[in-house]
């Protein structure tokens, strides 16, 4: 027993590393933060987008989301990375990682804010109508409001999950957190450096967990 | 020129209906409906379900696109193509049956969300008139409540609020008091008794006889998409003139 925890954790192996084990960290939060900064905003657009009921557009909007949402994770990382230069767009192995991702979450946050707008009763449009509010104001102030706070919970949960598609980002070489540690892991033949990266991971994703967890608690039963 | 049924003249009207029609698909749902009401005038339109009441209200605001016919309020046509929408519905107010307030804004924020928006007031302004119509139904203590906080009655006397505080030339109310407790029924009935004696144009669709006859200048009975009968509350409620409306008072007097 001794034996294995002296074995995962023997940081005196990791110095030297700390460096690149630091980086790898920020890379990583940058990833998510950028992903999450993007995909979310863009599902919105689309949904709003797709409330106007354009039907050439409409259509696209729904074979993007659909596309998205089915392709791999790892396959489209893969594909921004090596099949775009095909088309003359070069992006950088984080910038692929990054654009794959965000792609992925805007898809399935499309369906959530799209979800909470068709549940926001029809009435909320015929008394923001009513008083003289026009299509847009009453989407902004009526039912957007409504429509975000419903799709709160599920948006959150979605984020992490395909936030943590972070790692997959190795496949093309991005140095974060992962790929630093497991490579640092070969190098010096011992996995203390995936316990750090463990611990990173927990440190950036625990406190979103618990924030998803205390909105479903505070959203799960509407007050208001 | 044409003339209301209690004779007012056509100057004074605030509402003209004139061969009114809506058909959903191949179904037509009003079939010509013709109503002129006067200003200060409170006109209760009755009739058995789905006689097309609600769709007629509807269409005043244009929530229902008429297929046919001419409407005018205020003087101005609100057919057609050119009409600024969110400026006539402005000038009409509507209480719902469902109420509709905004569950995510307190009440003050319900009332005052079109007067900045469409009125185009300040904060500060439109917040001291929303004080002032919430005052007038009762509310000005629960300004800071959210609709779940409220009870149904109260939810619609904000309901009320809302419109009211844009100051329209005429309110619709359709079956403001269906969906509530028994209970809760008279004070929503007491505001809206209270906003006819402000002197405001109303047309009430609602099942509440009493109110008919104690509030209505005039009563409508509507058939099938069509006005069978037109006259004072006495005339259409209490001595009907038509097989269906004594039917109808029949079943509904409890
Ligand atoms: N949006 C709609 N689509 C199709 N039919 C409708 C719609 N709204 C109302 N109707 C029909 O029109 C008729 C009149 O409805 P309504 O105006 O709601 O009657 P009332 O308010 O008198 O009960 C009913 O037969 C109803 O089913
Ligand atoms: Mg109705």
């Amino acid at each position: 027993m001794d034996e294995i925890i002296r074995y995962f954790f023997d940081f005196s192996r990791l110095s030297g590393y700390w460096p690149d084990i630091l980086h790898g960290f920020l890379i990583t939060v940058e990833m998510s933060i950028l992903t999450v900064a993007i995909g979310i905003p863009l599902g919105l657009l689309l949904a709003v987008l797709r409330l106007y009921g354009i039907r050439p557009l409409n259509a696209l909007i729904i074979f993007y989301i659909d596309l998205f949402r089915s392709i791999p994770q790892l396959v489209l990382i893969i594909l921004a990375y090596f099949a775009l230069p095909f088309s003359g767009l070069v992006l950088s192995p984080f910038t692929a990682t990054v654009v794959a991702l965000s792609m992925v979450l805007s898809a399935f946050a499309e369906e959530i804010f799209w979800a909470g707008i068709t549940s926001v009763p029809k009435g909320q449009w015929e008394a923001g109508r009513s008083t003289g509010l026009g299509f847009n104001q009453t989407l902004a102030y009526v039912v957007l409001p409504q429509a975000i706070r419903l799709g709160i919970p599920p948006l959150t949960n979605r984020a992490i999950g395909i936030s943590k598609g972070t790692t997959l980002g190795s496949v093309v070489a991005v140095p974060e957190l992962l790929n630093v540690t497991s490579s640092i892991q070969s190098n010096v033949a011992n996995p203390t450096a995936l316990t750090v990266g463990a611990m990173l991971f927990l440190a950036l994703f625990l406190p979103f967990v618990r924030f998803t967890r205390w909105l479903e608690r505070a959203y799960g039963h509407p007050r208001h | 020129m044409t003339a209301t049924a209690n004779g007012t003249d056509a100057a004074r009207d605030i509402v003209v209906i004139k061969d009114l029609r809506k058909s959903f698909g191949n179904v037509e749902v009003l079939k010509g409906i013709d109503l002129a009401v006067a200003a200060g005038e409170a006109v209760v339109i009755v009739g058995s379900s789905g006689s097309g009441k609600s769709t007629c209200l509807r269409c005043i605001n244009r929530l229902e696109e008429p297929t046919g016919g001419r409407i005018t309020v205020g003087g101005q046509e609100i057919t057609g193509r050119k009409v600024d929408l969110n400026a006539l519905r402005r000038r009409i107010g509507m209480v719902f049956q469902g109420i509709n307030l905004y569950p995510h804004m307190t009440a003050l924020g319900n009332v005052t969300l079109a007067m900045r928006k469409v009125a185009g007031l300040s904060k500060a302004a439109a917040e001291e008139k929303a004080r002032h119509h919430l005052d007038l139904v009762g509310l000005a203590h629960r300004a800071d409540a959210y609709p779940a906080q409220l009870s149904g009655g109260q939810q619609q006397r904000v309901g009320i609020a809302r419109a009211m505080a844009l100051e329209p030339q005429v309110m619709l109310f359709d079956e403001p008091t269906s969906a509530l407790d028994p209970e809760l029924v008279g004070e929503v009935l007491n505001v809206m008794m209270r906003t006819k004696q402000l002197g405001m144009t109303m047309i009430v669709v609602t099942h509440e006889m009493q109110f008919a006859r104690e509030v209505a200048d005039r009563v409508v009975f509507m058939d099938e998409g069509k006005v069978l009968d037109v006259g004072t509350p006495h005339e259409i409620l209490v001595e009907p003139r038509h097989q269906r409306i004594r039917d109808f008072v029949n079943r509904t007097r409890t």
